[in-house]
């Protein structure tokens, strides 16, 4: 029985698109949906721990079985599985697309539930007038007008007769709103944060970078060396005067810029890198497998 | 044999399932009362410090379990995790505490581990729900939202753990501004370094995954510490066993090479490269290219529309 | 911190190692907004990553299909808008098909959007042909689900673009998968290149979920260097990075790799090979405008730490 993959013939499990069968599906499931959410909010935490656990367990072992549960090789759109096995694999194979969209829906909905936070928050604040009540108005202000501009326009754009609206001269108010507030204002004030990093880099590189001890200064050092020989100019002078010095030497020449800065990039910077990266990644590991499998007693427990 | 496995070989399925191994074990191990040992992590010793110094200024704490996509993946855990400890800590000296969330999962999974920390220390009253909050899930919105919380609230201590980009500078410098004691890490490799110039302590690659072992001695996570430690062994070992076998065996002519799973002779004897060495063929085998497999076809009205993977 | 003590009456030199910041800010902004005024050609020896990436490029027959995802947004334009467009340039002249699709941003897909029809209309002005959404490049906008959908791409390329609409020119939106891009595609394998232009993490995301395609990158200057353990295993073709990149793409595209003029680039990589450039076209873009700049504010940080060491050298002196 394919639980999840969305087949021809129609199962249990689906419906067609813009049917009434389906949105009485729907309609059945949101209700169970519900139901099941007040039924575990009065359940005893013990079972809910349970509840959780399974939930997570099962989630977790479809991208294992995904990755480890070998996978059919070289299959048709019309081959049929050969026992089991292969058909536990055709059928992991076939939900994944449909997995990765529900992924996406439960993203849709938490948007929801962060509108929900910033409104409860910033709300609150003008309410009861507390200290910079002001910046909240201004933050649900924006976020309104850009609802409702952005989504008016995406509306209009749906329309099939309006494609026209790719030429600005067809244009109207809600497009130029969303024009404004999106292009003019986020898009540049978004730019405009990123430039901030430049100053800050100045500032933290000032402060931070002495020469304190031997190992801080063998970084002032190399990073030195590489800021150099990203300058074009600078790189092409010491060229020149390594090439006055002896042309055919190649000790000599590899103590060019590009020589040298390279050398650090491949033999110091990437294994550096490659050393931590396993670190990281054996960590992750560890960690997705004590999330995956409820080892972890969350909240900091001492 | 599955697809995936002509790609990568068994043997870095068996490499991969050899350190799960590791890991359950010790833990395990750890489980059976055996005191395991982990080397002391200066910014972790930092965080009663820097509470301490936040309850005495009466100014609140701050966090940010960074930046991570829609849902709320390891990374994040692991920063509500320590949060949830710093939490505990915060409450216990009664300082407040903002918690700055990117996105709104993250939010909730904050609120309730946050909740269950005040609950657990018999201070729920004590507990603000807005000290978690959304804040954007646009990056610099984020950043410009958190930069503007450090400066209006002046936190004492800033903690910036999980994944962080471009912003990372941004929230350090605005902190060092108000003169905060930082405690920070992240795990994108790339933002280390900005960390490190503008922070007092960083963590650095898996000291963050280290961490909650750490702080709280749970014996799940330090059995799994000594695990991945184990594993970090094995990889070492590898490289060192790849190095001599590749070393020795680079050396002479073949006559014949190990293509698509057969053994062929060559036309004239060449000198052994890299891809010849075993260790190169176990880590990266030459599957056959095109393999067919006979099946029996489905009728017509049972194809599935969305079935059969690409070749 | 200071490991001396504060002293009140400091020296110059002892000054110089705590410059208030307002100063430092002040003299960074014009330092880095002056050189933009001007265009001067400056001398460049690309790097291997960066030589690589257009030989690769070029090498790709012309008129086939690449996957081109896009991850930047208007915040790291510096750098990312200069790749894509150097990119771009290099697809549109060997009249390479496109799909374009992004998993970083819910504002990336606009801004690539842009990016394409700007450089579509510099080419017509330099004699080329535009470029034509759903005919030449296919737009299948922004996934959430970045994991999922990278999975989906490498196991069953066309489920992702099911049930997406794309705009041609003119008309009204059309399924995607009806658009001469998907003609003949059947798997991920059947595009020659996937190609990804990004400032965030989703580098890893698609190394990891990527094994039929080959791949490359162009990346901001900050991510050079975890990427380069990718390009040194030869996880990728190529690698672009940063300004740096971008007028080592640039420089290239004047002079192509081997071939002898009075700005040969050489590469030991292809020897006996001799791959042209593109010279009489618009090859100057965002890297030519950067770079001058690039040089200046890289001295003045050069500087700003020798003046910090100086001044805490002055004051440790002092202090014995």
């Amino acid at each position: 029985m394919n639980l999840l993959a969305q087949v021809d013939p129609k199962t249990f499990w689906n419906a067609t698109n813009g049917s009434s069968e389906l949105f009485i599906k729907l309609a059945l499931a949101l209700i169970f949906g519900i139901a099941l959410a007040t039924g575990l909010m009065f359940a005893p935490p013990q079972l809910r721990k349970w509840v959780v656990r399974v939930v997570t367990f099962v989630s977790g072992l479809f991208y294992v079985l995904f990755w480890l549960f070998p996978a059919p090789i070289s299959r048709q759109p019309n081959d049929a599985p050969r026992g089991t096995v292969e058909a536990l694999s055709f059928f992991i194979s076939d939900s994944q697309s449909v997995v990765a969209s529900l992924t996406n829906v439960i993203a849709g909905f938490l948007i929801g539930l962060g509108i929900y936070s910033l409104l409860r928050v910033h709300l609150g604040k003008i309410a009861k007038q507390q200290k910079d009540w002001f910046f909240s108005a201004v933050l649900v202000i924006s976020m309104f007008l850009m609802i409702f501009f952005g989504y008016g326009d995406y509306i209009q754009r749906q329309d099939p007769k309006n494609f026209v609206l790719a030429d600005m001269k067809n244009w109207g108010w809600i497009n130029y709103g969303r024009d404004l507030l999106f292009d003019g204002l986020l898009q540049n004030m978004d730019a405009g944060m990123f430039s901030v990093v430049a100053f800050y880099i100045m500032s933290a590189a000032y402060r931070a970078f002495r020469a304190r001890s031997i190992e801080a200064t063998i970084l002032l050092v190399t990073a030195l060396v590489v800021m150099l020989s990203l300058m074009g100019v600078v790189e092409l002078m010491w060229s020149g005067m390594i090439d006055k010095i002896s042309p055919d030497n190649p000790i000599v020449q590899s103590f060019k810029l590009s020589a040298v800065s390279s050398w650090l990039r491949s033999n110091v910077q990437t294994p550096a890198i490659r050393g931590i990266d396993f670190g990281v990644g054996i960590g992750l590991m560890a960690m997705g497998l004590r999330l995956w499998l409820s080892l972890e007693k969350t909240g900091g427990d001492s | 044999m599955g697809q995936q496995y002509l790609d990568t070989g068994w043997f870095l399925m068996f490499l991969t399932l050899l350190m799960v191994g590791f890991i359950l074990f010790n833990i395990s191990r750890a489980h059976g009362g055996k005191d395991l040992y982990i080397r002391r992590i200066s910014g972790l010793n930092a965080i009663d410090e820097a509470v301490g110094r936040a309850t005495e200024m009466g100014r609140p704490v701050l966090m940010v379990p960074g930046l991570s996509d829609t849902t709320v993946n390891a990374k994040t855990m692991q920063a509500i995790n320590i949060f949830g400890y710093v939490s505990r800590v915060a409450a216990r000296f009664g300082n407040p505490i903002l918690v700055c969330c990117y996105n709104a999962s993250t939010f909730t999974v904050a609120q309730e581990i946050i909740r269950d920390v005040y609950q657990q220390e018999g201070l729920i009253d004590k507990y603000d729900v807005d000290s978690v909050r959304f804040i954007s899930d646009r990056q610099f919105a984020f950043a410009a939202g958190v930069s503007g919380l450090i400066l209006r609230e002046k936190a004492a201590a800033t903690f910036f753990m999980g994944e962080f980009y471009a912003e990372s500078l941004i929230l350090a410098e605005t902190a060092n501004s108000v003169g905060a004691i930082q405690v920070a890490s992240s795990t994108e490799l790339t933002q280390t370094p900005f960390f490190i110039a503008a922070c007092d302590y960083v963590l650095i690659g898996d000291e963050f995954y280290a961490a909650s072992a750490f702080l709280t001695r749970q014996p799940v996570l330090v059995g799994s510490l000594v695990g991945q430690d184990w594993c970090k062994l094995a990889i070492i070992g590898m490289i060192i066993a790849g190095t001599l076998t590749n070393t020795l065996q680079q050396r002479g002519e073949i006559t014949q090479e190990h293509k698509e799973g057969k053994i062929v002779d060559l036309p004239k004897p060449r000198n052994v490269l890299a891809k010849d060495t075993i260790f190169s063929r176990l880590l990266k085998p030459d599957p056959e290219k095109d393999i067919k497999v006979a099946r029996e076809h489905l009728p017509p009205d049972q194809v599935p529309s969305g079935g059969g993977s690409d070749k | 911190m200071a490991l001396v003590e504060p002293n009140p009456n400091p020296s110059f030199l002892e000054k110089l190692q705590s410059i208030p910041k307002p100063v430092i800010y002040g003299i960074l902004l014009v330092v880095s907004t002056i050189p933009l005024f001007f265009s001067v050609k400056l001398p460049n020896k690309p790097i291997d990553a960066s030589i690589d990436f257009y030989a690769q490029t070029m090498k790709l027959p012309d008129g086939c299909k690449v996957i081109l995802c896009s991850d930047w947004t208007n915040s790291t334009r510096g750098e990312s808008k200069g790749e894509m467009e150097a990119l771009l340039k290099l697809l549109m002249r060997k009249h390479i098909k496109f799909v374009l699709l992004s998993i970083g941003d819910t504002q990336a897909p606009q801004v690539a959007k842009d990016t394409i029809r700007e450089v579509s209309a510099s080419e017509v002005a330099s004699g080329g042909t535009p470029y034509k959404e759903f005919e030449d490049y296919v737009n299948l906008g922004y996934y959430a689900a970045a994991e999922g959908t990278i999975l989906a791409i490498n196991n069953k390329v066309l489920s992702i673009a099911k049930g997406k609409k794309d705009f041609p020119e003119g008309a009204g939106p059309k399924d995607a998968l009806l658009s001469p891009v998907f003609q003949g595609i059947k798997s991920v394998s059947d595009f020659n290149m996937f190609f990804l232009v990004t400032a965030s993490g989703t580098n890893r995301t698609i190394l990891e979920r990527i094994t039929k395609c080959p791949l490359m990158y162009m990346v901001s200057g900050v991510m050079v260097p975890e990427n380069t353990s990718y390009y040194a295993s030869g996880q990728l073709k190529g690698l672009c990075g940063g300004v740096k990149g971008v007028y080592d793409l640039e420089t290239i595209m004047e002079a192509g790799i081997n071939n002898p003029g009075p700005d040969l680039i050489e590469s030991d990589k292809y020897k006996g090979e001799s791959i042209p450039g593109w010279k009489g076209k618009t090859n100057k873009g965002k890297g030519t405008a950067y770079y001058l700049a690039l040089h200046f504010t890289l001295a003045l940080l050069i500087l700003a730490v020798v003046i910090g060491n100086v001044g805490m050298f002055a004051a440790k002196r002092r202090a014995k």
